[in-house]
């Protein structure tokens, strides 16, 4: 069988698998996809995936549960898209999510996929858990649910269940709220912002989130949007507008950095520490915001910053993307993206790395401990150094 | 091969202590929970489906239940079903004998060769619908089905027992076979699949489109009451350093007397 209603037929051909989609911005190292970086085959490169594609649309191989881990190990980091030296490169990304729409249709896709996708349908979040615990992340902070205040803080899926991504949340609402900004939540009415379900290929299913999303947030009135995760910016601030949801978008780091300047927020606190920085793909290659986390950290009294030597446009993907982080099917190794990362961030003699992403908070957390780093290694969101240089307890 | 496959809803439970008993102690309040498929009838539908793409024939889905059990319908058409047909009664909290009753009677109108069910639902789990209906109808059935292979007239299977064991049977066309998890890995169904299956036809019947009136139908068992289980001892989180929990939990499992 081949692919019925792939858009991309046409140009596909034109990789011609020269392999630079492999590298970071230099030649440092060929390990910047994280798939290819965990398998190190070059099926798990952009190009293998676009070759193996083209086979499958010209059907010299046929679907396989193979063929669709290894479609589905693309964490959509989009480092290919910046390395590929050919023009077609602003779709290679678009065939891997194309391919993987056409596996969806067929509804062979791999069983944590599956999974994930209907926990969405269900409970409007991956996990499965309950729609009615979305809110349980805020008990006791006070934080009022939105009624038309400056800000709809969106704390998007991990921020709202996941244990560790829940202490983001609520840092984040502390600082918003020691900053004076008037801002509400949506507490259990809040859905998936469907930033991975567009990148796991499920079509429909994103434009009904997108639909529903930006039906809520115009009935209430909603102007400007402060998202907790890069995922839930990239959608807002990109997709949403083609459903007629143009909000103002921030990432919360474009805030605070905003606060900290006009003095709206005071971090003379400190956090003393030496301090690298992992840039999420969803802000930095998506959005290109490379510069306000790293603002922040300099002006923060006591941060020695140093940068990874792969960094900004060149940075390697913790492997959560794509829903990656709940597949996990780049996971189970010392070559797993995540592992690879925290070991460039210790060789920089940094104690602290630095994100600015729930996701790449619990994955690199995860590979910290696993590598046995426990001591020399702690990851901290952005919000938490905040939190602590503006004293919050 | 002409295929009936009947299924249901079932309320999300998967989380217990999101499941309340409600007022009239006979049900569970349902109208802050998520519904899905009934996990075994996912399996049936794939079996069924598959059936379908290997030896032609048609594939009709059966509910019932109120409005909203349109969606598990929906399902089926995206998978491949012909056709669908829900009969529109609320009968969650009547005995199974009742549904096996009514089952009967939507069956006979239609064509078929096999009828299909889940081993067991997960709200009520009585597991016994399946054979009451193939009693019913006067057709044989097997239960508990693992693994299922169909020529013209008869159909091998195999039935999956406690620890694993297996039993094979040939059986006789028409019958009926009550499906378990594992017999298939059920396909994802898209949004978009079920967003066409809306253009398809989902017949609508009531008990008196069939014959049948509620008053005459005769519960043969009647709930009393439903209960909660009662709250268990509280667990134990030990914390702190590998080093202190390691000795504590010795300590623990010392003074139980484990060793
Ligand atoms: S996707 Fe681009 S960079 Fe990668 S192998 Fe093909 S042509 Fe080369
Ligand atoms: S998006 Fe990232 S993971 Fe996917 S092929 Fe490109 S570099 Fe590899």
């Amino acid at each position: 069988m081949t692919l019925t209603n792939f858009r991309y037929g046409d140009v596909i051909h034109r990789c011609f698998r020269c392999g630079y989609c492999k590298f970071p911005i230099n030649w440092m190292d060929v390990n910047n996809c994280p798939a290819y970086a965990r398998f190190r085959m070059e099926t798990y490169s952009c190009g293998g995936r676009l070759w193996l594609t083209r086979a499958w649309l010209e059907g010299e191989i046929e679907w396989s549960d193979h063929l669709a881990d290894i479609l589905y190990s693309c964490t959509a980091c989009k480092n290919c898209e910046v390395k590929c030296p050919l023009s077609f490169n602003i779709d290679i990304l678009n065939m891997m999510i194309a391919a993987k729409s056409e596996m969806v249709e067929r509804g062979e896709i791999p069983s944590a996929a599956k999974e994930f996708l209907e926990n969405i349908q269900r409970q409007g979040n991956p996990y499965g858990t309950s729609r009615e615990k979305r809110d349980e992340w805020m008990e006791g902070t006070g934080i009022e649910a939105y009624q038309g205040q400056e800000y709809l803080y969106y704390v998007g899926c991990v921020g709202s269940y996941d244990t560790r991504g829940q202490e983001t949340a609520r840092l984040l609402g502390k600082v918003l709220q020691k900053a004076g900004v008037s801002f509400g939540v949506l507490g259990n009415d809040e859905n998936c912002d469907g930033n991975e379900v567009r990148n796991l290929g499920e079509e429909t299913l994103f434009e009904m989130l997108a639909e529903d999303n930006v039906a809520q947030f115009q009935g209430l009135g909603v102007q400007k949007i402060v998202t907790l995760s890069p995922h839930s910016y990239n959608a807002m601030k990109n997709d949403y507008p083609g459903f007629n949801g143009v909000f103002d978008v921030l990432h919360y780091t474009q805030l605070l950095q905003e606060l900290i300047r006009n003095g709206g927020l005071d971090v003379s606190g400190g956090y003393n520490a030496k301090v690298t920085y992992h840039d999420p793909c969803f802000l930095g290659r998506w959005n290109e915001e490379y510069d306000a986390p790293r603002a922040i950290l300099r002006a923060i009294p006591g941060v020695q910053f140093v940068e990874m030597a792969r960094n900004r446009n060149g940075a390697l993907c913790c492997g959560g993307g794509g829903g990656n982080f709940y597949l996990d099917l780049l996971g189970g190794s010392e070559d797993s993206p995540a592992r690879r990362r925290v070991r460039e961030a210790c060789e920089t003699g940094a104690n602290v790395l630095a994100v600015a992403c729930p996701n790449c908070l619990t994955m690199l957390e995860d590979a910290v401990k696993a590598e046995g780093l426990e001591n020399k290694l702690t990851v901290r969101d952005i919000s938490e150094i905040v939190g602590e240089a503006c004293v919050i307890k | 091969m002409d295929i009936i496959a009947c299924i249901k809803r079932v309320p999300d439970t998967s989380e217990a202590d999101v499941v309340k008993i409600d007022p009239s102690q006979k049900d569970i309040e349902k109208d802050r929970l998520a519904f899905k498929i009934n996990d075994w009838d996912e399996y049936v539908l794939e079996a069924a489906v598959q059936l379908k793409e290997k030896l032609g024939g048609t594939l009709t889905a059966v509910t019932i239940g109120p409005k909203e059990w349109d969606e598990v319908l929906r399902r089926a058409l995206a998978m491949g079903a012909d056709s669908a047909i829900r009969i529109d009664q609320d009968v969650s909290a009547d005995d199974p004998h009742i549904v096996a009753i009514i089952l009967d009677k939507v069956i006979r109108r239609l064509p078929y060769d096999l009828v299909l069910f889940g081993a067991q639902s997960e709200d009520f789990g009585s597991g016994h619908l399946g054979a009451m209906v193939a009693e019913i109808l006067g057709i044989p059935h097997a239960t508990l089905v693992i693994n299922l292979e169909a020529e013209e007239k008869k159909i091998h299977v195999q039935r999956e027992l406690e620890a694993g064991t297996l039993q094979s049977y040939t059986i006789d066309l028409p019958a009926l076979l009550t499906i378990h998890t594992g017999i298939n890995q059920p396909r994802y169904i898209s949004m978009g699949g079920i967003r066409r299956a809306m253009q398809k036809e989902l017949q609508v019947m009531s008990l008196s489109d069939l014959g049948l009136s509620l008053d005459a139908l005769t519960p043969m068992v009647k709930l009393e009451e439903m209960r909660l289980p009662p709250k268990g001892k509280e667990a134990e989180l030990i914390t702190g350093a590998p080093e202190e929990t390691a000795g504590q939990l010795a300590k623990i499992l010392k003074d139980a007397g484990i060793f």
